[in-house]
């Protein structure tokens, strides 16, 4: 029996640990990969020039700091079910049964994919299994890859592989079908990079975005002159009227099917054309990964710009259930730093409402911390995720919970 | 295209198939699963649960749309309940 078990050992998992640990109590952390980081072991990119966050040595800063602390690390342990009993919770793992007074899940987030003919064959791989493959593993996931989706989590990703010095053929629509909806529309999809024009190295969208904003005419204008080659965002092609329609190879990926799309997003008959790449990369963006929430009683709630179901809970952390805590990526897609800021307010929480620590003011330095790591973020993944989170911490009284 | 688009890589099930049960037997996210496999395969739903939630809400009349979680949530082996048995 250990006082906060906490379930996942990314930038949020680790930070509310270090907070937990250093007010004296006992916290295990389980992960399922074989390194403590979570998502934080495949990142790297330049928030301003020649300033460069890099994920690796952040987790190993985390990691230390835990370990120091006395937290207990159980790495490659999957848990396939957590139940509360009268005092405590049990959490069943590969390697057994732990019991605790205090859960914390701090799961993170899963990637969404785009189906499409040919998507299972070898070769085709999500986004974040590219990064991966590259930045944790050092292997290369290919000689020439293709990019299916246009986001925020796939420009990041495919300025890393482009580090590697890993050949794209560019970034491409999913073909338009009924789940690919939005991601597929030229239009739905300039209107969306538009939002990520504070993207330091895209002058032309930052440009683009102050002044078509919301302007429906000027949109479309932008989609007609589009060019045909597309347009470069760290030397790989963006193309906003480019879809790919099928994945082709007989055991693995040969090539893709690509089509010129009109304005409006109908396929220009007769364009098509074969394009070898021997690795496709799909993005659909990330959600929430909420199936431990959703053996407990705890309600889910869908937020948009949240980036789907989130478990309801109040800005510190806690839940409705009793000595239940969620932090990190579980609660809203945001930057790795919003999480981090965020496990600092769980472990600081759980103390506090769990272990009836005083509650000084370190929990509302923690609060303000977030709010403002959320403000001065480099990497949005949705406009209006302020607003998601104003709608779930200031009206939560009010909202239909799904 | 929706015949060739798989929507549950394990069963093999595609939009097609998902599309034309909800609609024609109205009927919920799990009924779509038990007469199609999709989502009953090894990895147990964790790529396609929200793809057949989200077909089944669009094509079905029925209340309850979504799929639930139970436990095991992750692919766990055998001699595992052996042991919480034995406890």
């Amino acid at each position: 029996m250990v006082d906060l078990l906490i379930i996942g050992a990314g930038p949020a998992g680790l930070a509310a640990s270090i907070e937990a640990a250093s007010r004296n109590l006992s916290v295990t952390i389980i992960d399922e990969f074989t390194t403590p980081g979570g998502r934080l072991l495949g990142q790297l990119h330049e928030e301003e020039k020649d300033v460069w966050w890099n994920g690796v040595e952040e987790a190993h800063t985390l990691h230390e700091k835990a370990q120091e602390n006395g937290v207990e690390l159980l790495l490659e342990t999957s848990v396939y079910k957590i139940q509360q009993e009268d005092v405590y919770w049990s959490t069943h793992t590969s390697a057994g049964i732990y019991h605790s007074k205090a859960l914390l899940i701090a799961t993170g987030a899963t990637e969404q994919s785009l189906p499409l003919p040919g998507w299972t064959l070898p070769g085709v791989m999500s986004i974040g299994a590219a990064q991966v493959m590259t930045n944790v593993r050092h292997v290369k996931p290919g000689e020439k890859g293709i990019i299916i989706g246009l986001n925020a989590l796939s420009f990041a990703i495919s300025r890393e592989l482009r580090l590697c010095n890993i050949d794209l053929e560019g970034f491409f629509l999913p073909p338009d079908h009924f789940l690919t909806t939005d991601q597929a529309k030229p239009l739905s999809v300039l209107n969306n990079l538009m939002t990520l024009s504070h993207l330091a190295p895209m002058n032309w969208m930052r440009l683009g975005g102050k002044i078509a904003n919301n302007n429906r005419w000027i949109q479309k204008q932008t989609l007609s002159f589009y060019p045909k080659r597309g347009i470069n965002i760290w030397q790989t092609p963006v193309h906003v009227r480019k879809a790919v329609t099928s994945i082709n190879g007989s055991t693995q990926v040969e090539s893709v099917t690509v089509v010129d799309l009109r304005a409006d997003g109908t396929m220009i008959e007769g364009s098509e054309e074969n394009l070898e790449v021997d690795f496709v990369c799909i993005s659909g963006g990330l959600a929430p990964l909420t199936e431990l929430i959703g053996l407990t009683d705890l309600k889910l709630i869908a937020i948009e710009s949240l980036g789907g179901y989130v478990p309801v809970h109040f800005e510190d952390m806690r839940t409705e259930v009793t000595d239940l805590y969620v932090a990190g990526n579980i609660t809203g897609i945001e930057s790795a730093k919003v999480a981090r800021a965020q496990g600092v307010v769980a472990g600081i929480s759980a103390c506090i409402h769990s272990f009836n620590l005083r509650n000084d003011d370190a929990l509302e330095i923690a609060m303000e911390k977030v709010r403002k790591e959320r403000a001065e973020a480099k990497l949005q993944f949705h406009p209006e995720i302020e607003k998601g989170r104003t709608l779930l911490y200031s009206e939560k009284g009010e909202v239909q919970y799904g | 295209m929706t015949k060739d688009v798989i929507v549950c890589r394990c069963e093999g099930t595609t939009l097609e198939e998902i599309a034309t049960i909800a609609a024609e037997y109205q009927c919920s996210a799990r009924e779509v699963k038990l007469r199609t496999r999709a989502g009953m395969g090894y990895c147990g739903g964790r790529t396609c649960r929200g793809f057949i939630d989200y077909i089944v809400s669009h094509h079905s009349n029925h209340q309850e749309l979504t799929l639930h979680h139970r436990p095991p949530v992750r692919p766990i082996p055998f001699a595992l309940f052996r042991e919480v048995n034995d406890e």
